[in-house]
C-alpha cells in the first residue's frame, strides 16, 4: 500500500512518514502540489494525503488537477487541515477531496481514517 | 534520539528557516512589495510554525501563532489593510514567534501573558474591519483548535447497553464516487464499531444501457448492534460523505428475524453488485467483526520519491569529503609512480590514470558543491540589523546587498554571522555620520552600507563598505596607545592604524557588551576567521568611507598549493597567497643591522623569512640555488619566504593540526602527500607575525 504525502512542512512530512511507515505503508513524498502531480505521473499510489497551504500549487488546485486527469478519479485523497470550519471543509470536498485529517493528527486516528478510505 | 526528539529537531530546523524567510519577506514588504505571492508565503510560514507546534503541544506558540495567522489570513484576503503600522506589528510578532520557538526549544517557560498585547491587537484588527462577518468563521476561537482531537465523550447512558441497535439508512448521491469515497469501505468501518446486518435496495439500478459505472444507484439499510455503538460513532463513519448522501440514523428494537433474512438473501446480491460496479475489488464480508489493516508488510522502508532535495547529516557529507580527499591523494600517488619508463610501456594504464584523474577532480568538485550554500542565509539577517541600528543611532542608513547567491562552504557560512554583524555594527555606529554632519559635509542624508560577496580565485571576498567618515585614526591611535596595544613610540602607516580596530585588546568592555550581546570581541571574531584560513583587512578614506574586507577560503577541506622543500622536508604554501617565485641568485637582498634580510622587489622592501632558520633546520642547499616565494598576506603586506626547492603545484587535503597535535605559529595544518609523507601547510601571515615578535624582542 503506497501513500503519497504532500506537504511543504518537513516536520509534517517526517511525522507522516514515521506514522505511516510504522504501520507498514510505503510512503512517497512531495513538498508542493505540482511535485505531487509529478509523482503521480510516474508512480502507482493507493492514497494521497495532502496539505492545503503550499507554495507553487496549493492543495485545492492539486486535488482538482488529480480529479481532472480521469485516471485518478477513484484515488482517495485526504486533506490535512487545521481548519475546522465547515466552509473550509466544503471547499476541499468540492475540489474532490475524499476526507480530511485535522492537524495536529493523532497517529492512531490517522491510520484509522486512512483505512476508512482505502481498500 | 527518540522519534519525538528527532521530529522536534526537524521542526526547530524548519522553524529557523521559516523565520529567516519571514525576515526576508518583511524586508521586501517594508519596501512596498506587497504582492499576493509574498503575503501568501508569509501566511504559509506562520501556518507551518503553528502546525508543528500543535503536534508537539507547544500551546503558547500555537495560541500566539494562531491569532497571528488569522490576521495574516485577513491581510492576504484584503480584509485588513496592510498599513505601515500593521507591518511593524507583524515584524514585532515575528520576533515574538521566534521567542516562543526558542522557549519551546530550550524548554523554558515564558510568562503566561507573553505576547498578549500583540495577540489582542491581532484580534482587534480582525474584528475591527470585519464587524459584520459571522463570528465563528474567522474569529475561530482557539479552544476549538485545541480540542480537535480530544476523544469524543461517550455518554454511558446512551452507550447502547440498554439499547437494541441502530438502523442506518444510507442512500448515496450519484457523485459519491467522484471524491473516491466508497460505500464498501463505509460498511467495513461500520463493521468495526459493531456487528452489522446489511440490506441493499436495488430499486434504482437502471438497465445496463443506462448504467454509469461511476454512479451509485442503491440504498443500504444497515442494522448496527454493539455494546458501545452510539449515534456519534456512526456519524463519524459517514463524516466524509455527509452532503454526498441521504443519511438517517435511528434507534431500533432488536430485529433478529429480519437480520436472518438479510443474511440469507440480500448479502450475496450486494456482493455481486459491488463486484459488478468495481470488478477489481473484493468486498469484505459485511458482517466481519474486525478488518485487518491492509497495509502491506513488505513496504517497511519507505522510499520518498518526487522530492527535489534531501536532507543529509553533515557528518555523512564530511565522511564523503574525507574519502574523496584520500582518493585524491591515492590518485596523485599513482601518478608519481609513473616514471617515463613505465609510461612508455603501459600506454593503456597511462590513459586510464588520466581518466581517473579527471573523474577524481570532478568528484571532488561535486562533493564540495554539496557543502556549498548561498551566503544569502546570512545576508538576509542584515537588513534588519541595519534598520535597528539606524533607529537606535537616529541615523538614516540604507543597506545594499550584492552577490547574495555566492556559494560558500556551509561551515564557513555558519561562522560568518558574528563577524558580519560586528562589521556592520561598526559601520553603522562609527562609520556613518549623523544626519546633521552629513548634510554639513555636503553628503546625502541617507548613509549607505554596501555588503557584497564575490568569488575571487580560490577565495571568497566579503566586503562591508560604508560612505561614512572613515576611521578616526587619531583616536584609534590614542586608544591603542592607552591600552598598550602598541608601544608609545611605534610609528604606524595609515593602513596599519585602520587595522588596529581588529587588534587583540583594542576592543573595550563597552564595545563587547555593545555587540549583539554575545560577549564576543572583535579580536575573537578575527581570530575565528583566521582559524578558518581567512583574513580581515580594513581600508579607510577620511571623509569618504571605510571598506572592510573578509577573505575566506572557498572550502575548508581542499587547498591548491605549491609544494616546496626545505632541508629535504616537504612544505606546502597555499597557491592563493603566492604572488611570484624568484630564483635566489636573481633576488636583491639587503641586510638590516639586525641581521635580518629584506628583499627588494620593484622598489619595495619586503620582509624575508628563511624557512630553514625559522624552523631550525639545517640545509645544505647552495644559497644561489634556493628560491624565494613572494607571498602577499592580507592588507597587501608581502613576505618573501625562502625555500630550498620548488617541486610543483597540486591539491592537498587539509588535516587539522589542532585536532591531532597542537596549534603551531606559522603552520595552518598538515597534509599527506601522494607518496604518503606528511607535509606542513604554511600560514604565511603567521610566519610574518612571528618574525615581528622576534624583531621586537
Amino acid at each position: 500500500m503506497r501513500v503519497l504525502t504532500v506537504d511543504d512542512s518537513r516536520t509534517m512530512l517526517a511525522m507522516l512518514h514515521h506514522t505511516l511507515s510504522g504501520a507498514g505503508y510505503e510512503v512517497l513524498q512531495a513538498d508542493d502540489g505540482q511535485k505531487g502531480l509529478d509523482v503521480l505521473k510516474g508512480e502507482d499510489v493507493d492514497v494521497v494525503i495532502t496539505d492545503i497551504n503550499m507554495p507553487v500549487m496549493d492543495g485545492i488546485e492539486f486535488i482538482k488537477n488529480v480529479r481532472a486527469s480521469g485516471e485518478y478519479q477513484s484515488l482517495p485523497i485526504l486533506i490535512l487541515t487545521t481548519e475546522t470550519s465547515q466552509e473550509k471543509r466544503d471547499l476541499g470536498r468540492s475540489a474532490g477531496g475524499t476526507g480530511w485529517i485535522v492537524k495536529p493528527f493523532d497517529p492512531e486516528k490517522l491510520i484509522s481514517v486512512l483505512q476508512r478510505v482505502v481498500h | 534520539m527518540s522519534d519525538l526528539d528527532e521530529f522536534k529537531a526537524t521542526y526547530f530546523d524548519e522553524c529557523s528557516e521559516l523565520l529567516n524567510e519571514l525576515e526576508e519577506q518583511f524586508v521586501a514588504i517594508e519596501e512596498g512589495e506587497r504582492d499576493a505571492d509574498r503575503l501568501n508565503a508569509v501566511f504559509r510560514a506562520i501556518h507551518s510554525v503553528k502546525g508543528g507546534a500543535g503536534a508537539f503541544g507547544f500551546s503558547g506558540l500555537v495560541g500566539f501563532a494562531h491569532e497571528y495567522e488569522s490576521l495574516l489570513d485577513f491581510v492576504r484576503n484584503g480584509k485588513v489593510e496592510l498599513t505601515d503600522d500593521v507591518v511593524t506589528l507583524c515584524i514585532k510578532a515575528n520576533d515574538l514567534v521566534s521567542d516562543f520557538v526558542d522557549a519551546a526549544r530550550s524548554g523554558e517557560e515564558l510568562a503566561e501573558d507573553y505576547g498578549a498585547e500583540e495577540k489582542a491587537r491581532f484580534v482587534a484588527l480582525c474584528k475591527g474591519d470585519n464587524a459584520d462577518d459571522d463570528d465563528d468563521e474567522d474569529g475561530e476561537p482557539l479552544e476549538e483548535f485545541d480540542i480537535e482531537f480530544t476523544p469524543v465523550l461517550v455518554n454511558l447512558e446512551d452507550a447502547g447497553n440498554d439499547r437494541d441497535g441502530w438502523l442506518v439508512e444510507f442512500t448515496p448521491h450519484r457523485e459519491l464516487y467522484s471524491r473516491a469515497n466508497d460505500p464498501l469501505l463505509l460498511l467495513r468501518e461500520l463493521a468495526e464499531i459493531g456487528e452489522i446486518d446489511v440490506k441493499v435496495l436495488l430499486g434504482d439500478v437502471p438497465t445496463l444501457g443506462d448504467f454509469e459505472p461511476f454512479a451509485v444507484y442503491c440504498t443500504w439499510e444497515i442494522f448496527v448492534i454493539g455494546e458501545d455503538v452510539t449515534e456519534e460513532k456512526i456519524r463519524e463513519v459517514f463524516e466524509f460523505v455527509e452532503g454526498d448522501c441521504d443519511l438517517k440514523i435511528s434507534e431500533q428494537e432488536a430485529r433478529e428475524e429480519e437480520a436472518d433474512d438479510l443474511d440469507d438473501e440480500d448479502v450475496p446480491s450486494f456482493a455481486d453488485l459491488a463486484a459488478e460496479i468495481k470488478p477489481k475489488e473484493t468486498p469484505k464480508p459485511a458482517a466481519a467483526k474486525t478488518v485487518a489493516p491492509e497495509a502491506g508488510g513488505e513496504g517497511k522502508s519507505a522510499t520518498p520519491v518526487g522530492v527535489q532535495s534531501i536532507r543529509v547529516d553533515l557528518d555523512k557529507v564530511d565522511r564523503v569529503v574525507n574519502m574523496v580527499g584520500e582518493l585524491v591523494i591515492t590518485q596523485s600517488m599513482l601518478n608519481q609512480q609513473m616514471d617515463d619508463n613505465l609510461k612508455a610501456r603501459y600506454q593503456e594504464l597511462v590513459r586510464g590514470l588520466e581518466v581517473l584523474g579527471q573523474t577524481t577532480r570532478g568528484l571532488q568538485d561535486s562533493v564540495m558543491a554539496i557543502r556549498a550554500q548561498p551566503v544569502k542565509s546570512v545576508f538576509s539577517r542584515m537588513p534588519r540589523l541595519v534598520r535597528e541600528l539606524a533607529a537606535k543611532t537616529e541615523k538614516k542608513i540604507k543597506l545594499e546587498m550584492v552577490g547574495e547567491n555566492t556559494e560558500i562552504d556551509k561551515t564557513i557560512i555558519e561562522q560568518l554571522s558574528d563577524p558580519l554583524t560586528h562589521m556592520i555594527r561598526n559601520s553603522a555606529d562609527h562609520g556613518i555620520e549623523s544626519i546633521e554632519t552629513r548634510v554639513e559635509n555636503g553628503k546625502p542624508e541617507m548613509g549607505t552600507i554596501r555588503l557584497s560577496a564575490d568569488q575571487a580565485g580560490g577565495s571568497i571576498l566579503i566586503i562591508v563598505e560604508d560612505d561614512g567618515a572613515g576611521v578616526n585614526r587619531e583616536r584609534v591611535l590614542q586608544v591603542a596607545r592607552d591600552r598598550g596595544v602598541i608601544g608609545e613610540e611605534q610609528q604606524l602607516t595609515d593602513e596599519q592604524i585602520d587595522n588596529l580596530i581588529f587588534a587583540p585588546g583594542f576592543s573595550t568592555a563597552d564595545a563587547i557588551s555593545d555587540i549583539s550581546g554575545r560577549g564576543v570581541g572583535m579580536d575573537v571574531v578575527v581570530s575565528n576567521i583566521k582559524k578558518m584560513g581567512g583574513s580581515v583587512n580594513v581600508r579607510s578614506w577620511p571623509g569618504k568611507g571605510t571598506r572592510m574586507t573578509l577573505r575566506l577560503p572557498l572550502t575548508l577541506a581542499v587547498l591548491d598549493v605549491m609544494l616546496v622543500k626545505v632541508a629535504n622536508c616537504p612544505y606546502v604554501i597555499p597557491l592563493s597567497v603566492i604572488v611570484e617565485t624568484i630564483q635566489s641568485s636573481r633576488a636583491e637582498f639587503e641586510r638590516l643591522p639586525s641581521g635580518d634580510r629584506v628583499l627588494q622587489v620593484r622598489g619595495e622592501y619586503v620582509q624575508s623569512v628563511d624557512l630553514a632558520t625559522r624552523f631550525d633546520l639545517v640545509t645544505d642547499a647552495e644559497e644561489e640555488n634556493r628560491f624565494v616565494v613572494l607571498c602577499e598576506t592580507e592588507g597587501s603586506s608581502k613576505v618573501a619566504v625562502i625555500v630550498d626547492a620548488i617541486i610543483g603545484q597540486q591539491q592537498v587535503v587539509i588535516k587539522s593540526l589542532e585536532e591531532n597535535f597542537e596549534s603551531i605559529d606559522g603552520v595552518a595544518g598538515g597534509t599527506i602527500l601522494g607518496d604518503g609523507s606528511v607535509a606542513l601547510i604554511l600560514d604565511v601571515q603567521g610566519l610574518r607575525a612571528r618574525n615581528n615578535h622576534r624583531n621586537a624582542a
